[in-house]
């Protein structure tokens, strides 16, 4: 579980990047954030990993507050979260299989990181994880030499790894095409029905919002304006978190 | 499609005329300063003539006798001090560096000791050396690895500001620690450009211990050094010729390496 409790974060310089969010997100839900981009989607998600840390109030994984927490105790509330990132973020310079291993660092001491002596029970973590997302035979292939959409399931993979019990994604198709897009929704949906993971997923198209999500929370400025099911989402309502008429680049179908 | 009126041309600026005219002022200024004078050289030119005669015929003879045991101490001078030396800068380097420095502190304190230790030359850590632990090979050994950690340190800790950050931060999503998501992440980026670098320096390490036995700490230099007190250019022919060949050829073995890493 998740809980928001009257958080803000201001950043150096006083960009107020959230103000006083208060939201709760239960064991097993796949809930999407839509916003305007520096409506505070992505501080949202990185204030539950403390990646960026709540400058008021607090957050809660799991009972846990994360404001505030040592460095240990942040250490292992992230180690239960997976982060997916639109950039995938990886190590293009490498195997996806270590790419992947990345997601049990945590689990292994430094020597073994780093000579690469993985024990035998992450590296079957980490062949599942690909199989998971359907690329295990690229397991011993460069990173640098996927597809975007590729690269993207290596990131889940990575995510997936950890073996979390939440899972954020931070826009994680913008730097996709439309049909790679709709595999990568696919795979995080079917991931949070299978196995049960929160899923917190930050999305700029609304036309994917709506064909993937069942609870849907608006952002404006830092602040959350709509939180409910997504069957009562209407034009309206995204006109109204996004405080301006719907254009066709909220609409990714419309995409050239 | 109608069109506005073509602009005219920007008027040209007098300053790339007047920066040559400021280099060629200031290098006849500066060849006063220092006495540089091509008449000198055009009238003791017989001299240098005879002067260059003495160094021919190459005395091979001697030189088969007396330079293969100090090359190679020079040589192993070059590969112990560039192996050390570029290992101990492997972390001074990530910590040179704001990606991955534990903290603000120790960016600092690092960035500044680098600065300070390249300040020194090459061949006054060999004095330094010489001086303080005595003559001999360990001297150069150490004045080397000083060497060595300067320039890779400032090479590599630049690499490392223009890594890509995005890794970094997805290790530290997993939950690892600092140096665990380094290792990670930032590593693996910079690898083939620190094994490049190592053979670079290996290269500037075997020009350098040619020379820093003249100020007594090992090698070849020392051999050179003595035999130029005796006046024996004919012998110095012989070691610079053995000096420039292994000089080229480990920089062609080292070129080929570095262009299949990078």
């Amino acid at each position: 579980m998740i809980e928001f409790k009257n958080a803000s974060v201001t950043y150096r310089g006083g960009v107020r990047a959230l103000r006083n969010i208060d939201l709760t997100i239960h064991d097993g839900e796949f809930v999407v954030i839509v916003g305007l981009s520096g409506a505070g989607k992505s501080t949202l998600l990185r204030a539950v990993n403390g990646l960026v840390p709540v400058t008021k109030g607090s957050v809660l994984v799991d009972g846990k507050e994360v404001a505030g927490a040592s460095t240990a105790d942040l250490r292992e509330i992230r180690s239960h979260v997976g982060l997916i990132f639109q950039t995938f973020n990886l190590v293009i310079r490498t195997s996806v299989l270590n790419n992947v291993l990345m997601g049990r660092l945590s689990k292994v001491p430094l020597w073994r990181s780093t000579l690469g002596m993985w024990p035998e029970a992450d590296r079957e973590i980490a062949m599942q994880s690909l199989e998971r997302v359907g690329i295990v035979e690229k397991a011993y292939v460069r990173a640098s030499n996927l597809s975007g959409g590729q690269q993207q399931r290596v990131g889940i993979a990575r995510a997936l790894a950890q073996e979390p019990k939440v899972l954020l994604a931070d826009e994680p198709v913008a730097s996709l095409d439309p049909v790679t897009s709709h595999i990568v929704m696919r795979d995080l949906q079917r991931i949070n029905r299978e196995l049960g993971i929160t899923t917190v997923i930050n999305l700029h198209f609304l036309d994917l919002a709506r064909a993937y999500g069942k609870r849907m929370v608006g952002l404006q400025a830092g602040e959350l304006v709509y939180d409910g099911n997504i069957a009562d989402v209407s034009d309206d309502t995204f006109r109204e978190i996004y405080g301006r008429a719907i254009t066709p680049d909220d609409i990714m179908e419309m995409q050239g | 499609m109608t069109q506005g009126a073509r602009p005219a041309p920007p008027k040209k600026s007098a300053v790339p005329y007047l920066a040559v005219a400021a280099v060629i002022a200031f290098t006849v200024f500066a060849a006063r300063q220092v006495g540089f004078s091509l008449s000198q050289i055009v009238n003791n030119f017989q001299t240098a003539r005879d002067f260059i005669g003495r160094f021919f015929p190459p005395d091979w003879a001697w030189a088969k006798e007396n330079v293969p045991g100090p090359m190679i101490e020079t040589i192993q001078i070059a590969i112990i001090a560039a192996i050390i030396g570029c290992s101990v800068a492997l972390p001074i380097a990530f910590w040179a560096s704001k990606l991955t420095a534990n903290n603000r502190w120790v960016y600092y304190i690092d960035k500044w000791f680098l600065n300070v230790i390249r300040t020194i030359p090459d061949i006054f850590w060999a004095m330094l050396f010489v001086t303080g632990i005595g003559f001999g090979a360990f001297a150069g050994v150490l004045a080397l690895i000083m060497f060595s950690l300067s320039i890779m340190g400032k090479l590599l800790s630049e690499t490392i500001d223009s890594a890509d950050p995005g890794p970094l931060e997805a290790a530290k999503a997993t939950g690892a620690g600092h140096t665990q998501a380094v290792q990670a992440s930032v590593l693996p980026q910079v690898m083939p450009n620190y094994v490049a670098y190592a053979l670079y320096i290996f290269e500037l390490d075997i020009r350098a211990s040619t020379v820093l036995g003249i100020v007594g700490a090992g090698g070849i230099g020392r051999v050179l050094e003595a035999q130029r007190a005796f006046f024996r250019f004919d012998r110095i022919m012989a070691i610079v010729i053995v000096i420039f060949v292994i000089v080229f050829l480990i920089e062609q073995v080292s070129v080929f390496v570095r262009r299949r890493l990078v």
